[in-house]
């Protein structure tokens, strides 16, 4: 934290952290050790986070003897930001703090409370007291969001303590502090083949991390080693050397110590670099060429996956002709259209590799370092309803939007404005929003909270992410607890009716969403800029849902709708919508996203985004926490069955699930790989290629479990066991 | 070190056929250690530097000394112990384990170098090596190791080896284990757990060597052989105690350690195929330290959190037509 005053602290008294007792980590352990009884020991997860608020966390509380002197100091300590307050009369924002406290939240689990108080809460400038509850974190979210509107504000308390909505960590960190930094989750910027365009990307790396999340960058466009500079053959170093001083930036970078920085880099598969890009990550890579932190994506057209199926060689472009010749950046090509032209083109500099042995090198380091991410580019750009090209990723895989180049002047200033990509987050409980008294509702509020982020954001520091957020205000509406909601209900991930449920989910919550977004075109009169060029302007967007019925399959989802009360959208209902958007259109270029949420589905209960568990009794290390234990949500010792982890799933199921959601997401959705060690890289190029036919757009991290070696595990460990 | 007599070497070699094993586990063994293989550059030990600014003198001090006794254990069981074993193997897979064995305490050897460099200043790396150059229980504790390597049993060898990477290492294992719980130095854990998943193998393989061997001896000395185990773990399980609460004495873990060393004494012996010595209620460890050992790679780590201790080397296989069929 950055210190400024250490302010006084009324009756503090300090605590010894530290004792070998059995205290509350000790206690959440044991829910990774299986007891007496041999079964799960759930009661001592509740001991623990009991444990923790008597002996943590209200000791280290300051405590205020009136809502009013609480808000009176913070404010004039320069812990809240005075401005969020005074949009609001005084009466209303205690009533507000009122209806977040009436609504009794507590934290589910030892993890969600130690992650919240660890992380989000605010605290001293020393960091050594808390200052704020959950209900206050949320009340001044809510504040924060709503600017000046009531009801907003109301609504967004409501979906946010009963657990439906959550906004994404540097909103739901961020909002309503004095000291803060920016409320967006995620940047991309693409970087162009010149030396301004480079150092403009590292300032930029550099200024988007001290600010918010994470930045992703492109590097398809840079020329590669050994090509011509001022004409001069072999002057280039390719693209490794840049991705070093990226590496360098997000280590310096951190968020006011909250995090560090985090990035990622993306190549095109069809760059001549794409080998040594991989290498980089290899377990005994020499120190000068070795990512360590940097995380790495690749972007694969449809024509790599043709190449290999012949068992064919597959060409790489030099970028720097490429350029030349047709008059655009690299990534802004259809590699997969422009194929065999560029292959017979002679002004273009080419090598070749075997596209086969191309797979198994991304598989053999998805082994190594569960890197790199995937890009399906082809499908990505079919299933994009906005005009222009995505060239790349994000550093979670799930942000899919259209960018275009900058231009830069010698001393670095802009020439012109490109458009860069930033995106709010925020993520919906599965469970909990089928629960909610009014979905339509709920969706609503979630649509508007994030909206407003994007309104409130002003990047000045990267003029290009600043101005696609003034044309697009993109959004992306996230998803968790899919596996939570599906155990609770007893229905297997994966199942027949698991894919039916989350297709007919997805389905409607895409119909409230863009619902949602036409009413804030309407209401401000204005849709989000080059809405005229997109498929919603020209209702080629909706011709899925109009043209054919889309229902529950099975009789378990159409039950589980109606008992929720949720209506599905009928045709008449997407035809209405239709006629309504093509007039008024909608106010956010992008809007939904599911993220692969960490942190936040803790504090939510939630199993991580759409995936299934990684494991009944979650192992979770982060630099911050320490290695903690989470239970999954919903499971006790009579429902183990319905918790089987994503290892036992297997790859398919997964997929499949993906799939189903995907066709209703406009950008993309973060879908982690799960394999138990024994599989060779030729497994894992199987579901790369069943991934890419069904349909999906990205591929998120490999994850390998290794068990231990009969005999060497440790005794009773619920992790250790199958 | 000074000359220990002639220099032993296997007699004969025979060519190394994998394709003809007479004992699968080697082959098993091989397999887990080959896949297992890292090397410290891997861990971004470089973002504890903060943390580590955050511990008090006294938590430093204990956690530098740690890591010297580390040091020093590995160094022998990297040139001395899994050396020594090498000529008493049964099988030339057996061979092929123990020089994986001894060049991977080599890496460990060098891993706390590396997080030493990361961390802390010249002169203290300077002064804890002195210390451990200095503590009596640590040099107690090598030269029992070390005098049995050089003795001229190789299943007394083989007991000395389990005990070293069954037990031995555990009071240094104890500190980051502590530390990542309370997230503090959790890459430096994240390390470590790559070690401990070393060494949880290493001391499996070498004890179950042990009840090969064994029981191609005589009763007579099979009884032997089983009183000078308990022997050598009562001898060393007091040295430990001791240097235990030197270490740790200070920072008041020295009991939570202890219950840590009797568990794992516990585990040194299952390796070598007796029962426990310490009864249950005796080894009922912080569950917190007991939960992070699993040398499974199954932790849950974010990008902004390091590397994970969970990668392993996979096995390439080329795709088939039929993979592509779409």
């Amino acid at each position: 934290m950055s210190a400024t005053t250490t302010p006084e602290v009324p009756g503090a008294t300090p605590v010894p952290l530290q004792g070998v007792q059995l205290d509350y980590h000790a206690l959440n352990a044991m829910l990774n050790l299986y007891g007496p009884d041999g079964k799960i020991q759930f009661d001592k997860d509740r001991e623990a986070t009991t444990a923790y608020f008597e002996q943590h966390v209200v000791p280290n509380t300051i405590q205020f003897e009136t809502l009013d002197a609480k808000l009176d100091y913070l404010v004039e300590n320069k812990y809240y930001d005075p401005t969020v307050l005074e949009k609001y009369s005084r009466a209303f924002v205690k009533e507000l703090f009122r209806l977040a406290y009436s609504k009794d939240f507590q934290f589910e689990s030892f993890l969600g409370a130690f992650k919240y108080y660890t992380s989000y809460t605010l605290k001293t400038f020393d960091g050594k007291k808390y200052l704020e509850r959950f209900e206050d974190r949320v009340s001044m979210v809510a504040l924060g969001l709503a600017d000046g509107d009531e009801q907003v504000a109301r609504d967004v308390v409501e979906e946010v303590v009963s657990g439906r909505f959550q906004p994404a960590t540097p909103t739901f960190l961020n909002v309503g502090k004095a000291q803060r930094g920016e409320p967006v989750s995620c940047f991309l910027l693409r970087i162009e083949d010149n030396m301004e365009s480079i150092a403009r990307g590292i300032n930029s790396a550099l200024q988007l991390s001290k600010r918010g999340g994470g930045v992703a960058l492109l590097l398809s466009n840079i020329r590669e080693h050994g090509a011509p500079i001022k004409h001069i053959q072999n002057q280039s170093s390719g693209v490794i050397p840049v991705m070093k001083l990226l590496e360098d930036s997000f280590s310096y970078a951190n968020q006011l110590g909250a995090r560090q920085g985090a990035g990622a880099v993306y190549l095109h598969a069809h760059h001549p670099d794409i080998m040594r890009f991989l290498d980089t990550k290899r377990e005994n890579a020499d120190e000068k060429i070795r990512i360590k932190t940097l995380s790495l994506g690749v972007v694969i057209p449809d024509i790599t996956f043709e190449l290999a199926k012949t068992n064919a060689d597959m060409h790489l472009f030099s970028p720097y002709d490429v350029e030349r010749v047709y008059g655009k950046p690299f990534a802004d090509v259809s590699i997969s259209e422009k194929y065999d032209e560029l292959v017979a083109d002679d002004r273009i500099t080419k090598t070749t590799i075997k596209a086969r042995d191309f797979f198994q090198t991304i598989a053999e380091l998805q082994f190594e370092s569960g890197y790199p991410y995937v890009m399906f580019e082809d499908t990505v750009n079919r299933a994009n309803p906005i005009k222009g090209r995505i060239t790349h990723s994000n550093l979670c895989s799930e942000i899919l939007q259209v960018s275009t180049p900058s231009t830069f002047n010698e001393d670095l200033s802009y020439d012109h404005v490109g458009r860069d990509i930033s995106c709010n987050l925020g993520s919906l409980n599965i469970a909990r929003t089928m629960d909610s008294p009014d979905f339509a509702k709920t969706i609503d509020t979630a649509i508007r909270a994030l909206t407003a982020v994007s309104d409130q954001t002003d990047i000045e520091s990267v003029p290009s992410i600043r101005r696609a957020n003034d044309l697009g205000h993109a959004i992306g509406l996230g998803q968790m607890n899919l596996h939570g909601y599906l155990a609770r209900e007893r229905i297997y991930y994966g199942s027949a009716e698991g894919i039916d449920f989350t297709n007919l989910y997805f389905y409607t919550v895409a119909y409230h969403a863009i619902a949602a977004s036409n009413r804030l075109a309407i209401e401000r009169g204005k849709a989000f800029g080059g809405f005229e060029d997109s498929k919603y302007a020209t209702g080629e967007y909706f011709d899925k849902y109009t043209d054919g019925e889309w229902k529950p399959a099975t009789e378990r989802v159409a039950q589980l709708f109606a008992a929720a009360g949720v209506a599905i959208p009928t045709q008449d209902d997407w035809r209405a919508l239709k006629v309504s958007v093509m007039e008024h259109g909608i106010y956010n270029q992008n809007l939904q996203a599911v993220p692969p949420t960490g942190s936040i589905s803790y504090i939510n209960n939630s199993t991580s985004s759409i995936h299934p568990v990684a494991a009944k009794i979650e192992i979770r290390k982060e630099g911050k926490l320490g290695r903690v234990y989470y239970p999954a949500p919903y499971m006790t010792n009579d429902n183990l069955d319905y918790y089987q982890d994503a290892y036992e799933i297997g790859y398919e199921k997964i997929i499949d699930t993906y799939a189903a959601a995907t066709q209703h997401v406009d950008q993309g959705l973060s879908l982690t790989l799960f394999f138990p060690d024994t599989v060779t890289t030729r497994d894992v190029n199987r579901a790369q290629i069943y991934a890419w036919r069904k349909g999906i757009k990205t591929l998120y991290y490999i994850r390998l479990r290794q068990m231990a070696l009969e005999g060497t595990e440790v005794e009773n460990c619920v992790s250790c066991m199958l | 070190m000074a000359p220990t007599g002639k220099l032993k070497l296997i007699d004969r070699v025979t060519a190394i056929n994998w394709n003809r094993l007479q004992d699968e586990k080697d082959l098993e063994v091989w397999d887990r250690l080959v896949g297992n293989f890292w090397l410290p550059e891997k861990v971004p030990v470089s973002n504890d530097i903060q943390s580590w600014h955050t511990l008090s003198e006294a938590e430093r001090l204990m956690t530098t000394r740690v890591f010297t006794g580390l040091t020093l254990l590995d160094t022998i069981q990297g040139t001395v112990g899994a050396v020594s074993l090498i000529p008493d193997a049964l099988t030339p897979h057996e061979e092929a384990v123990y020089t994986n064995i001894a060049f991977m305490e080599s890496v460990h050897a060098k891993s706390y170098s590396s997080i030493f460099s990361t961390l802390i200043s010249t002169r203290e790396i300077d002064e804890a090596f002195a210390w451990s150059e200095e503590n009596p229980h640590l040099q107690r504790k090598a030269e029992i190791v070390l005098d049995y390597y050089r003795g001229d049993d190789p299943l007394k060898r083989k007991v000395a080896s389990t005990m070293l990477e069954s037990f031995l290492f555990y009071s240094g294992f104890y500190a980051p284990m502590y530390w990542s719980s309370r997230a503090k130095l959790t890459n430096t854990a994240d390390l470590i757990r790559l070690i401990i998943r070393d060494e949880a193998v290493h001391g499996y393989y070498i004890g179950y060597k042990y009840q090969k061997g064994l029981a191609q001896v005589s009763q007579t000395e099979q009884d032997e052989l089983k009183a000078y185990t308990f022997e050598l773990l009562f001898e060393l399980y007091e040295n430990e105690v001791a240097y235990t609460d030197a270490l740790y004495g200070e920072l008041g873990l020295t009991e939570d350690v202890k219950a840590f060393l009797r568990y794992n004494a516990n585990k040194a012996l299952m390796n070598l195929g007796y029962e426990a010595l310490f009864p249950k209620e005796d080894t009922a460890v912080n569950p917190a330290i007991l939960a992070a050992l699993s040398p499974n790679a199954d932790e849950n780590h974010d990008f902004f959190s390091g590397s994970g201790s969970s990668y392993v080397i996979g096995k390439a296989v080329a795709t088939e037509d039929d993979d592509w069929d779409f």
